[in-house]
């Protein structure tokens, strides 16, 4: 329990760190674009709103740094993230439309792309120097192309060329976004070629760590165990792989966070409405409030997958429960 | 500090073969390209042929000079931000893994904090809060690509030098008298020499993506020809709606075959690194050959058939 | 392709029940091939303990891993046979079946595993799955060959077992990092026993122990063997250990058997120089205190074999002979004992340490622990 304790308080430390990071680098960039952002605001906004958003990002810069900071997670903890300078929209407005779809593409594709990963990665360990090793320097090789390329790639394949799949947004237009099975499905489908983009990605990753990771426990004594006590060859794989998976459980982590950049980009190329395109119009446009809710709300998003992840892993090796983390 | 010898695996081989290439890629590449990269005097559109060799992009510049030129920078900027990273990493990480006790706390603190942080959105935010001057300045780009990619390194590290910390050699050393400091540089130092490597191809691995994806993305200057604005550009004329391959998949490959090459000597490190990963004892070729059956199985120890046997010197006795 | 040999009771084939001949390991393949095991011809019969006795990389380990298939590569079994003979159920009373374990399929050796051959490993805390609670493992095996067992039963069986060795049912719901040492020895020791195999093959079980908890375990496995009536091959560097099990002892050396004996023999009378080094080393607990003398030199490097007799660069008696020709492993007398040395041919007069007789005035060794 000491040891989860540890890595929760890691977090909150974390989170603390972005939110700070979040406020100070608009204050350090030079070129000042805070004066910029005002600038810009009153031409599109209504006054209202830019006072609000002055005071969400302690814009009163006739205050001090430190009554600004403070200033600033008052409104944060209000739910207050200002207003867009583009979109005439608070950004927790525009953000709680876009985020779902990221979380739910994001989330899908990790869980599939780590337990495909770690099943063929176990598979790959065990029956190692068969025909089966010819999957690795593919594997590498689709590790090492970026995201976005490859869904470049499967939209000109898959979409243009072949016509398998639809390449633009997250459902039919003809569709009336609801709870019923229509949209359901037209979510499903839509969402295959990202998925597999993001799958086929990230899988090398796991693929080749479990598979080292297998080779290395298959080495040792408890799985000569396993065999000699004349348990099928089923059961035999299992015990080395319950072993093997736990430095990928712990990598998870660092994992999720590589996965949502890339899929931040994969929704670019497939115009899936998350919260990609939003980060990259806002970046582009110099909407600053909304540039720096998102950074907020997808650090802390990463950081409670995270946590998510630390848990897991704590039910699956029981020597944690025990010793202090060293 | 044990010789170090590196397995000759074909896997390594090709690696390092594939690195070779784009290293010599990023001497000679500017030198290679027929035409101005930025030109564009020529046709447009154009499909791959004697004079184009990789056809003209939508503005009528030559696809195949942009690459050739684009691989400098790519390449430069992607292997300075992994040095440069590796430096924080060792920095970071042996330090925190030898001094240990609260040095240690706030280090690993620091790089567990950036760990969790997700790099790309911290990139573009980072980004995009640098002026014009700045987004031209590849060194600056290198830079804060090093800032969100050192983290993971110095875990590694600090893992490792804890475990060597303990060694023998190391008490010895300290017996004797030596600085901290020079145990760190003389001792502990070479041991992590694989580790290291490994660590430093990964990071390159991780800059060249970073690197590109900001590319591609628009938040450096278009000014410095790379791999990442020629697939900036080709998005932005929706190349791949239009089926122009030749434009969008010669750079995405190059990426990738030069991260792929990366890879398989990390594989080659790894192997040296854990011997359990090696292949075990008798190579393919052999097992084939004998009569063998074609991998080790476990729980099922081989028996020579009669007749295929050939005499070892062992037995002759 | 299983030798189905059905015995009649009493006859001496009913009494074996593994069967050596001829055996050799090799580690690689061709010109790189390292000779581990040579030649070795061993029997084990029916609740007798065959004690192997050796240094590190004389293959006393190898051989038997590999005799049960259970070698890792680059092992190679280069030639040879082992023979397992076990009780038949399914061929009437008194019936027992011989399997060829170089010619048995995957399936087969699956189905004997355990069943009736068992092996306990040198260090528990390796062999024990770290991620599972020890009921599990039990449970496990159990089910794997016992089917029409149900969740209780093998519960049952389980708490059964481990109370033979002396520990508590609430073990069952720990995880090894969890237990001392020997706590896990005793467990390696329980589920060993836990299909009531025919023979258990022991590989130094308590070199990773501290002196008193080895012979604890010691005594434990004497009480036990004399309760179920298993046979045991007991694999060990000290000798004094053998004192109160084996009732035969194999002492090898470089991959050689080089001498073969009743315990009670090997230790009052040794025939082989390697023997007498090995029995001059070992400290008694009891007695007198005499000078410790260990042996010259260190074993052969395995990949660069001797010409002759393996032990020749080390033995206090070498002759001429021994550095040219390998001698033959042969019995010696009536009572069945072999030894491999040019000493004991005809016409060589053997030194006074070789040819002591039982009875005779030793230095205080194990002579004064083995029971008459």
């Amino acid at each position: 329990m000491r040891v989860l304790g540890r890595r929760l308080s890691l977090y909150v430390v974390t989170a603390w760190v972005a939110i700070t990071v979040n406020f100070l680098l608009p204050r350090m960039m030079p070129g000042n674009p805070l004066q910029q952002m005002i600038g810009k605001a009153t031409g599109a906004v209504t006054p209202q709103q830019v006072l609000a958003t002055k005071l969400a990002f302690g814009l009163d810069l006739n205050q001090g740094l430190w009554a600004q900071y403070v200033g600033y997670w008052h409104q944060l903890f209000q739910g207050n993230l200002g207003v867009s300078l583009t979109l005439a929209a608070s950004v927790s407005s525009v953000l709680g439309q876009a985020v779902p779809w990221t979380v739910g593409l994001i989330g899908v594709s990790t869980i599939l792309s780590f337990l495909l990963g770690t099943f063929s990665g176990a598979l790959l360990g065990w029956f190692r120097g068969s025909r089966l090793d010819s999957v690795i320097p593919v594997a590498t090789f689709f590790q090492a192309v970026p995201y976005f390329f490859l869904g470049i790639v499967t939209v000109l394949v898959f979409g243009s060329t072949l016509h398998w799949f639809p390449v633009q947004g997250a459902y039919s237009q003809s569709v009336i976004p609801g709870w019923d099975w229509g949209f359901v499905a037209s979510l499903l489908r839509y969402g295959q070629l990202p998925v597999i983009t993001i799958v086929l990605s990230s899988v090398a990753g796991w693929m080749l760590g479990m598979r080292n990771m297998m080779v290395t426990m298959i080495a040792e004594d408890f799985v000569l165990m396993a065999v000699a006590t004349g348990l099928p060859r089923r059961k035999v794989i299992m015990h080395a792989a319950r072993n093997a998976v736990l430095p990928s459980v712990a990598n998870l982590s660092l994992a999720i966070g590589l996965v949502v950049s890339g899929a931040l980009l994969v929704e670019l190329v497939f115009n899936y409405p998350g919260v990609g395109d939003l980060l990259l119009q806002a970046v582009l446009n110099e909407d600053y409030p909304l540039i720096q809710g998102i950074f907020l709300v997808i650090t802390l998003t990463v950081l409670a997958a995270n946590l998510l992840a630390d848990v897991f892993y704590f039910i699956l090796d029981p020597r944690t429960r025990v010793e202090a983390a060293v | 500090m044990s010789a170090v010898r590196l397995p000759r695996s074909p896997k390594v081989l090709v690696g390092a073969g594939l690195v070779a290439f784009f290293a010599i890629m990023t001497v000679v590449g500017p030198l290679l390209a027929p035409y101005n990269p930025s030109a564009t005097n020529f046709d447009a559109n154009l499909r791959p042929s004697a004079t184009h060799l990789l056809g003209t992009t939508a503005l009528g510049q030559d696809i195949f000079s942009q690459l050739m030129v684009g691989a400098r920078a790519t390449m430069i900027v992607a292997i300075v931000a992994g040095v440069v990273a590796t430096f924080f990493s060792i920095a970071v990480g042996v330090a925190a893994g030898y001094l240990g006790g609260r040095a240690d706390d706030g280090l690993s603190l620091t790089a567990n904090v950036f760990l969790a942080i997700p790099g790309l959105p911290l990139l573009i935010v980072i980004d995009s809060y640098l002026p014009a001057g700045g987004r031209s300045n590849s060194f600056v780009i290198g830079l804060i690509i090093s800032l969100t990619g050192w983290a993971w390194g110095a875990r590694v590290l600090r893992a490792q030098t804890m475990s060597l910390r303990n060694r023998d050699f190391v008490e010895a050393a300290r017996i004797i008298g030596e600085s901290r400091f020079r145990i760190m540089i003389f001792e502990i130092a070479p041991n992590l020499l694989p580790v290291l490597a490994s660590s430093l191809l990964f990071t390159i691995l991780y800059s060249i993506g970073a690197y590109v994806t900001l590319a591609y993305v628009g938040l450096t200057s278009t000014a410095v020809w790379n791999w990442g604005t020629m697939l900036y550009w080709a998005q932005a004329n929706n190349a791949e709606l239009a089926n122009q391959w030749w434009w969008f998949v010669p750079p995405g490959v190059c990426i990738a075959l030069f991260g792929t090459g990366l890879a398989l000597m990390n594989f080659g490190i790894d192997e040296f690194i854990n011997p359990r990963l090696r292949a075990a004892g008798i190579s393919g070729r052999v097992r084939r050959a004998s009569g063998l059956p074609r991998r080790p199985r476990l729980g099922f120890t081989p028996v020579a058939r009669p007749g295929s046997v050939r005499a070892s010197k062992a037995g002759a006795r | 392709m299983t030798e189905m040999t059905m015995s009649e009771p009493g006859s001496a084939q009913n009494d074996l029940v593994l069967e050596i001949e001829n055996f050799s390991v090799d580690y690689g393949w061709g010109d790189a091939a390292v000779r581990a095991v040579n030649n070795v011809s061993l029997s084990v019969r029916r609740s007798r303990v065959l004690g192997v006795a050796g240094e590190s990389g004389s293959g006393k380990s190898t051989l038997v891993y590999a005799v049960t298939r259970l070698l890792r590569a680059p092992g190679i079994i280069a030639e040879g046979s082992a023979r397992l003979t076990f009780d038949d159920p399914d061929g009437g009373t008194g019936a027992r079946r011989t399997v060829d374990l170089m010619a048995a399929s995957a399936s087969e050796l699956r189905a004997i595993r355990w069943s009736q051959v068992s092996i306990v490993l040198q260090s528990a805390l390796n062999a024990l799955n770290p991620v599972l609670r020890i009921g599990r493992m039990f449970d496990q095996v159990l089910k794997a060959h016992r089917a029409d067992m149900t969740k209780v039963q093998r519960r049952q069986r389980a708490a059964e077992l481990l109370e033979l060795v002396g520990l508590g049912e609430d073990r069952l719901a720990r995880f090894p990092h969890e237990l001392s040492g020997g706590q896990r020895q005793r467990i390696m020791i329980a589920l060993a026993l836990a299909l009531d195999p025919q023979l258990v093959i022991m590989d130094e079980p308590t070199t990773a122990l501290d002196v008193v908890t080895q012979h604890e375990i010691i005594n434990e496995l004497a009480k036990l063997r004399a309760r179920f009536g298993f046979s045991m091959i007991f694999i060990t560097h000290d000798l004094s250990l053998l004192v109160e099990l084996a009732d035969d002892i194999a002492v090898m050396y470089a991959g050689n058997v080089v001498e073969w004996a009743p315990a009670g023999d090997l230790y009052a009378t040794p025939r082989h120089p390697y023997t007498l080094g090995l029995l001059n080393s070992s400290p008694p607990l009891t007695g007198e205190r005499r000078e410790l003398v260990g042996i010259a030199g260190s074993p052969p490097d395995p990949s660069q074999p001797v010409g002759g007799c393996s032990f020749h660069e080390r033995c206090d008696f070498v002759l001429e002979r021994c550095h040219r020709e390998v001698p033959a492993l042969r019995v010696l007398d009536e009572s069945g004992r072999k030894v491999a040395c040019w000493l004991h041919e005809d016409g060589v007069s053997v030194p006074t340490p070789l040819r002591r007789r039982a009875g005779d005035d030793v230095p205080a060794t194990m002579a004064a622990e083995v029971a008459p």
